[in-house]
């Protein structure tokens, strides 16, 4: 096993606070900013787990989610997804579930319980 | 021993001789703040929300050695009623600052008539109704906004259940401070009321807290509003950790055995258990005994209990969460980890009831003691029948349950 994890998120300082904390554990960052772009980088990549950002400027974290799920790649249909938004609008966390992430987490992201989440699917390296 | 010269409120308000420390002594002993999280620490001068490096929330830190040598306890027992007669643990440097409307010192109530039907002879209920605008969120506000105040804030805003956005918008109305509230649309009429009353900005969000939290936070970001969620700044716990110091008060310096408490976003039972650190290294307590704190939750949304029981060092994210205890309503509070930790290190548990229960609870605390409480603190008493069922609780235990606030706020 690798110890890939693809961050799909269009806030630039959102992704520096999780580059540092994940590259602190020695895990490697592949980013996406659109979703578009973070669906293409986990068709091409090993890709051990995706942090995924729910209000995304194309298509939104749902629509992500979902085509993850019915991708040919089908490591993509396994692959442990945590979604991780700001929770703006009714029922995000039940949408995110409902679309195939396995964990919801809702921001500010407290970074010790990233790293607890994100262990719990890829071990430290 | 209860110590009843303590279990009466008196005065209304802030007096000046309570803000007028002594000329050797500072109005607070407030060091600095640390992150619960890393450990960073930061300067109390400065405006801070929560941790930038790990985001986890700040706590205030007391030089309590300083404390220790100037303040008497029993001296404070002297000082005219309120939660400001502690100011030396609060965070307001300025007397100017405080912002009160009599806040604190809520009566300790024996309940022997309860406490006869549970086969419980030290039963006692921290009646917290009494507060100004009808609940324990007052505590947390008054530290709040004073703060704010005293850091220059001109503008607050919070998403809320109810009971806290009316406290912010009193104190906020108090303080000549812009108040902007986000609460659920079907939260109670009377916390849209007080809050519109005034003066504040009231939107009402199709969702539950969470969701208004979302929508508070991204209008405070936009807009240069100061948000006072729960922990996402350092000083609302600062308010409510005095229910701590008022216990140990009221029961001679010393702490009751175990203590029922409604969690929703755990700023109480945080503050309470970081008073009684606090008392503990100040030397105030005639005991080490700590007592085992209960969190209180509805089975409708459980987050607490459900990482208590599976070990978890944080509550995942409780979906479709729904109770009539709006208060309890919460579905992840921000400060999770510092719940869990302080039950752990309290040897306490974390408990669920039924809202059926709860009502069954409120009628009971009516027709036995004459207290009408909130359904969170009814809450209380159905997790005690429980906890009492499983002998977890034992007949001479000193137990208190908290209730937070009156139930005649949730009439429509």
């Amino acid at each position: 096993m690798t110890n890939n994890v693809l961050y799909i998120e269009d806030n630039p300082d959102n992704m520096m606070l999780v580059q540092r904390a994940l590259e602190a554990r020695g895990y490697h960052l592949l980013k996406a900013m659109k979703g578009l772009d973070g669906v293409a980088t986990a068709e091409i990549e090993q890709v051990d787990l995706i942090l995924l950002d729910i209000n995304l400027p194309d298509i939104d974290g749902y629509e992500v989610a979902k085509r993850l799920r019915s991708s040919s790649k089908r490591e993509l249909n396994s692959v442990p997804i945590i979604a991780i938004t700001a929770n703006a609008l009714k029922g995000d966390a039940e949408k995110a579930l409902e679309a195939g992430c396995d964990v919801y987490m809702s921001k500010p992201i407290n970074i010790r319980e990233l790293w607890a989440r994100v262990e719990a699917f890829v071990p430290m390296p | 021993m209860l110590n009843s010269k303590n279990t009466d409120r008196h005065g209304s308000g802030l007096s000046p001789k309570v803000v007028t420390p002594a000329k050797s002594m500072a109005l607070s002993c407030l060091s600095h703040l640390k992150c619960s999280g890393c450990g960073q620490e930061y300067s109390h001068r400065e405006l801070h929300t929560f941790c930038p490096a790990c985001q986890s929330p700040l706590l205030s830190i007391y030089d309590l050695k300083s404390a220790q040598q100037h303040v008497d306890r029993d001296e404070i027992s002297q000082r005219p009623k309120g939660m400001w007669r502690w100011h030396e643990l609060l965070p307001v440097i300025n007397p100017e600052n405080i912002v009160s409307l009599g806040e604190g010192d809520s009566a300790l109530l024996g309940v022997k008539n309860l406490g006869r039907t549970l086969g419980l002879t030290n039963l006692f209920v921290k009646e917290e109704s009494t507060n100004p605008t009808g609940s324990f969120k007052a505590r947390g506000l008054a530290a709040a906004v004073s703060k704010a105040k005293e850091l220059g804030i001109e503008k607050v805003i919070i998403p809320t259940a109810g009971n806290a956005g009316g406290a912010m918008a009193a104190y906020a109305a108090r303080a000549g401070i812009q108040a902007t509230i986000y609460m659920p649309k079907d939260t109670p009429r009377a916390n849209i009321e007080e809050s519109r009353i005034a003066g504040a900005e009231v939107v009402l969000v199709d969702g539950l807290i969470s969701d208004a939290a979302g929508m508070a936070g991204e209008r405070a970001r936009a807009e240069g509003w100061f948000d006072l969620s729960t922990f996402k700044e350092p000083y609302r716990v600062e308010g409510k950790k005095i229910m701590g110091y008022e216990l140990a008060e009221a029961f001679d310096w010393t702490l009751p055995d175990v203590i029922l408490y409604p969690t929703g976003g755990g700023t109480g039972l945080i503050g309470m258990w970081k008073a009684f650190a606090e008392l503990e290294e100040l030397g105030w307590l005639e005991n080490t005994k700590r007592p085992r704190m209960v969190a209180v939750q509805a089975e409708g949304c459980a987050p607490v209990i459900k990482a208590f029981e599976t070990g978890a060092l944080f509550c995942d994210f409780w979906t479709n969460a729904h109770t009539i205890a709006s208060g309890l309503r919460v579905p992840k509070s921000f400060a999770d980890s510092l719940i869990l930790k302080d039950l752990r290190e309290s040897h306490g548990t974390a408990i669920a009831v039924a809202d059926k229960s709860i009502l069954e609870a409120q009628s009971q605390l009516g027709a036995q003691e004459g207290i009408f409480p909130a359904p969170e603190g009814a809450a209380t008493l159905a997790a005690l029948k429980e906890l009492i069922k499983q002998q977890w609780i034992t007949p001479d235990e000193r137990v208190v349950l908290f209730n937070t606030g009156s139930g005649l706020k949730y009439l429509y």
